[in-house]
């Protein structure tokens, strides 16, 4: 049963029944079926781990029964990748396309900026300054998403090759020209139809299987192939009149050259039929185009005025109706040639039929209007009505994603664009396209800038920003680049690049620099002392104690580094042995390079120093040991570095000390000073922070009565 | 128009052992832990390259239900909660004395109840954990030592209902599911949403808990359940990350389906935060296992004892539908 959005009853949101269902898809786990459990985790982006587990069932009794190995395991765990779009792009393209256009992105998110900053500055100009840095941008991005054909020059021209061999054409950067050509490109505005004529040529094999592109490469491989007599085949004559209903009038020329008729041999008894070939190939050649300039090989006389085109045009059309009307075709005796290039004559004159009858696709046809019936087109409604009509007469026509698009430029319908572009292209192209939808369109600019309470109070543009960030953040290698994005999402990028830069592991130091920086880049303290801190934590744990202190410094986390340091205090306590220590001096060393507030610890150097002489002490040294001993104590409990909670179990250690037998060693100022510090600690145990050492319930009795008896005896001394 | 265009490519990261019976991945994704019917945990490693079994030990005498990882802050540490009630408290260690291994910092035993749900928050510096147990008590124990694991003061304890004063009976609770605010940072005050499986109605509804730093103490702010809906049994709860939304959101799971609320940043006059059921959402035949939001709050993902994966989302017009389904029933190689 399919899962449907129910209304709550008192909710605000009506119930839609328009919903579509959702699509299934099975995933490929290899888990024999029952599946006892399912687990999920959205691990990295939109990446979705699934573990499915089988009934765990009780140990059979005999041990191995039937012994399947399926039933050895307990289950699965796959990644999802949802989204991956259409496979028409590589993975390793789509990510060279994915960094390639974060320069364009960011510079273009800047100059928004700045612009947005000059209010002085008049609005058209203002507009006029932004629409020249959308089409920038728009170029950029074009180029990335495909080289441009290599110009035929440079080739040997071969007479048998028709169309220039280059690029597979992409539908990216099909939909991407599209929109360009509508939404950007005002300079070309003027000559619109001619600027489509050019993105068919380009791009008409992605419209359905069989299109005139296809007829014609079929047709060319036949001409390599074959030694026939090209005229007696019906596809010659059937690819021709369709390159010249869509306007490829080079490859028509190329193809009326290889007429029979031009053998030297047939000269002469083929005259007329020549003649005829050659005059139909001349109109070809000479057909006025509305357009400044024609790209190189192209043929067609161009003109950028309005009133010289028609009178070209004009003339031009007489030329072919004198021909069509003339009677040198009684003369042609070649059945096949006399109709084809009367064919080609139709055409030309602009009769549907025959134009129908040559093209495959709607969209041809639609384009073919602009050749030959009305190359004046202007203004949508007019593009847009005359779509329908072509899609009525090729109803036949299949529909895809790029027709879907170019239907919704057409019907001024930013909101099916867009959904074309999110169906079809995947959320690069809706994230970046965006900015080509605003340019000059004051709807599309509201409808997609408008925020929104039921997103989140942000806008459409925005939510497309974040959901491309999103997949981006699912690659290790793309990650790095989500951080642009997020940071032209005025409302929630931030919000989502914290939880992004959360969620990174922290074992490689390399990448907590590079994480780092992105936190300093976006001034996010909070979630980099987070990241430091688990850096810590887990060097801590894992053996590296330099590592984790290190970063829990950099963290300044004082609660941690105490705790770190009332461990290591203890340790040193245990283990006065020089081979024991080296373990903790290098740690001490890093502790004490930066005091700072936390977790200064260069006092557990002069507490080594106190360890060592109070072992030789014990290990019946004289009486020097013993001074010795007492200085360190007296230097440890006057450096303001040695912390409290330390007081305690130092003068615990050195009460044998106090009660030396042979003589007091330390003076009555000393064992002032001492009994002070004794006395603040007894007021600090009646603080409620006051954190109990692990020292007997009677160690501060002992101490205080052991300073006494020294006070005693060195007052007798100092007498 | 829907955020996530669908079209998958599954790719296998790690084969379990026989006998697994519940699962839960690390806050990054690369670490998966394992609880088994003998009462092991494993763990397995690199999810996203060549993952391997790096670790396997005895946990408890009885089967492991749950586990949850503890927030990266503390270390590589997961909780283990046992078939007998019993939970325990593992982590990673390492040094110089001991090769890396996974030891028992605490283990909480239990006499006549059992822990059914646990789940772990971190406010500013400290670690939060709230278990809730069969007889409907909720237990919020605090870290004292964010470097030892092993030490854990008992902040409050409460039942999981609206009105303390009114006496219940004891419950018998089947299930608990416990979800925290995601939102971190120093002003957010503590607060998370649970709801039972149980036999007393008073007890089912979710409801928002939240701490008053004036008093010490946990107060119900929002009952996620219309007055009709209050005693439905909750199967899980799953509360949204906001990045930036002028409201919470939070998925409900109860025998009628997945509920999606909007939930009030702040409170009301008297204290209670406002809250709108904006969907219910039908589509699991059976139980809801478990609801996983997106790292952006706009996609959920649930799973049923129906086998599927549904993923959730909401349109431009704010209206919730099923964007696509992911089928692990079927039989396939």
């Amino acid at each position: 049963m399919p899962g449907l959005a129910s209304d709550p009853g008192d909710s605000l949101v009506p119930f839609l029944p328009d919903v579509r269902d959702p699509v299934v898809y099975p995933v490929r786990h290899g888990v024999n079926p029952p599946i006892f459990r399912v687990y999920v985790s959205w691990t990295r982006g939109n990446f979705l781990q699934v573990a499915c587990l089988r009934p765990p069932a009780a140990e059979p009794a005999g041990g191995e029964e039937d012994g399947v190995s399926d039933e050895e395991i307990g289950g699965k765990v796959v990644e999802v990748k949802l989204g991956a779009g259409d496979e028409e792009i590589s993975e390793a393209q789509r990510r060279r396309i994915a960094y390639g256009s974060v320069p364009a992105f960011a510079l273009l998110q800047s100059r928004k900026n700045s612009l947005a900053a000059m209010s002085r500055m008049s609005a058209s100009s203002i507009r006029t300054e932004w629409w020249e840095h959308v089409l920038e941008y728009s170029r950029h991005i074009s180029d990335l998403l495909g080289n441009p054909m290599l110009p035929s020059s440079t080739v040997i021209e071969d007479p048998k090759m028709i169309m220039q061999p280059h690029e597979e054409p992409t539908t990216l950067k099909a939909a991407w020209q599209l929109m360009e050509i509508f939404y950007v490109d005002k300079l070309s505005s003027t000559w619109l139809p001619e600027r489509l004529v050019d993105w068919l040529a380009d791009y008409d094999s992605l419209l359905t299987e069989t299109t005139i592109h296809s007829k014609v490469e079929g047709l060319q491989k036949r001409l390599s192939s074959l030694k026939v007599v090209v005229e007696d085949d019906p596809e010659y004559w059937e690819g021709m009149s369709g390159a010249l209903a869509a306007g490829w009038l080079d490859a028509v020329v190329k193809l009326l050259r290889l007429h029979g008729s031009y053998q030297l041999e047939q000269l002469g008894s083929r005259e007329t039929e020549n003649g005829l070939v050659e005059a139909v190939a001349v109109l070809v050649s000479t057909m006025p185009r509305m357009r400044p300039h024609l790209p190189a090989g192209r043929l067609g006389q161009c003109y950028k005025t309005k009133p010289d085109f028609i009178k070209a045009w004009e003339k031009w059309r007489l030329h072919i109706s004198r021909l069509d009307s003339s009677t040198f075709w009684v003369q042609c005796s070649h059945h096949q040639t006399r109709e084809g290039l009367r064919n080609l004559l139709q055409i030309m004159l602009g009769n549907i039929s025959n134009l129908r009858a040559a093209t495959c696709h709607w969209m041809e046809l639609f384009i073919s209007h602009f050749l030959y019936i009305r190359p004046l087109t202007m203004g949508l409604d007019e593009f847009h009505s005359l779509a329908q009509k072509c899609m009525q007469l090729k109803s036949s026509s299949s529909s895809n994603g790029l027709m879907g698009l170019f239907i919704g430029i057409l019907g001024e319908n930013p909101e099916v664009v867009l959904a074309e572009c999110s169906k079809t292209l995947g959320p690069w192209m809706v994230a970046h396209a965006m900015e080509l939808l605003t340019v000059d369109n004051g709807h599309a600019d509201i409808l997609l800038h408008e925020e929104r309470y039921s997103l989140g109070d942000i806008s459409i543009e925005e939510l497309h920003r974040l959901v491309y960030a999103q997949v981006l953040s699912s690659h290790p290698l793309t990650w790095q680049i989500a951080p642009t994005y997020l940071a032209s999402c005025p409302k929630q990028g931030l919000g989502l690049l914290e939880i992004l830069l959360y969620k990174q592991p922290v074992q490689h130091y390399q990448m907590i620099l590079k994480n780092l920086e992105i936190c300093r880049l976006y001034e996010l303290e909070n979630i980099s002392s987070s990241i430091m801190k688990i850096a810590g934590t887990y060097h801590w744990k894992h053996g590296r104690k330099g590592s984790g202190v290190y970063w829990l410094q950099q963290a300044r986390d004082e609660v941690r580094l105490n705790k770190i340091a009332q461990q290591l205090f203890e340790c040193i306590g245990k283990s006065i042995s020089d081979d024991s220590f080296k373990q903790w001096e290098g740690l001490i060393e890093l502790l004490g390079s930066q005091v700072g507030t936390a977790g200064g610890l260069e006092f557990l150097h002069k507490y080594r120093d106190f360890k060592r002489s109070l072992q030789q002490v014990q290990d019946g040294s004289p009486v020097d040991a013993a001074r010795q001993t007492m200085e360190s104590l007296m230097q440890l409990m006057k450096n303001s570095s040695t912390p409290q909670r330390f007081w305690l179990p130092l003068l615990h250690d050195s009460v044998k000390l106090l009660n030396w037998k042979a003589q007091p060693l330390l003076t009555v100022s000393e064992t002032n000073l001492l009994l002070n510090k004794l006395q603040e600690l007894s007021m600090v145990k009646l603080h409620p922070d006051f954190c109990e050492s692990n020292l007997p319930p009677q160690a501060l009795s002992s101490v205080r009565l052991a300073l006494a008896t020294n006070l005693g005896r060195a007052v007798l001394e100092e007498c | 128009m829907s955020a996530h265009q669908t079209s998958t490519m599954e790719k296998e990261v790690a084969t379990l052992e026989k006998g697994a019976l519940c699962c839960s991945w690390n806050y990054c994704g690369q670490r998966l832990a394992v609880g088994f019917v003998d009462g092991s945990v494993s763990i397995h490693d690199n999810l996203d390259s060549a993952s391997s079994c790096s670790s396997k030990w005895k946990a408890h005498a009885s089967s492991i239900n749950n586990i949850v990882w503890l927030p990266p802050e503390f270390g590589d540490a997961i909780a283990c909660i046992s078939a007998d009630g019993s939970m325990s408290l593992w982590e990673e260690v390492e040094d110089d004395t001991q090769p890396l291994k996974w030891k028992m910092c605490k283990l909480f035993e239990s006499s006549n109840v059992t822990v059914l749900d646990l789940q772990f928050g971190v406010y500013s510096t400290s670690l939060k954990m709230v278990v809730a147990y069969s007889d409907g008590h909720v237990k919020v124990y605090e870290l004292l030592d964010p470097l030892e694991l092993n030490k854990w003061q008992l902040q409050a304890e409460f039942q999981n209902v609206i009105d303390s004063v009114l006496r219940f009976g004891k419950p018998s609770c089947a299930k608990a599911s416990i979800a925290w605010n995601p939102r971190r940072g120093e002003s957010q005050q503590s607060s998370f949403v649970l709801g039972f499986n149980s036999d007393l109605p008073q007890f089912n509804s979710s409801k928002i808990w939240e701490f008053e730093e004036d008093h010490q103490r946990w107060l119900p702010v929002a009952e996620l359940a219309l007055p009709g809906d209050k005693g439905d049994r909750v199967h899980a709860v799953a509360w949204a990350p906001n990045i930036g939304r002028p409201y919470e959101v939070i998925a409900v799971a109860t025998c009628k389906g997945i509920a999606i609320w909007h939930v009030g940043l702040n409170p009301e006059s008297d204290g209670r935060l406002s809250t709108e059921k904006v969907a219910l959402l039908s589509g699991h035949d059976g139980e809801v296992w478990q609801l996983e939001w997106d790292v952006s709050g706009l996609t959920l993902a649930s799973t049923g004892a129906d086998g599927m994966v549904r993923l959730w989302q909401s349109n431009v017009n704010g209206v919730w539908h099923e964007e696509a389904a992911l089928e692990c029933n079927g039989m396939q190689q």
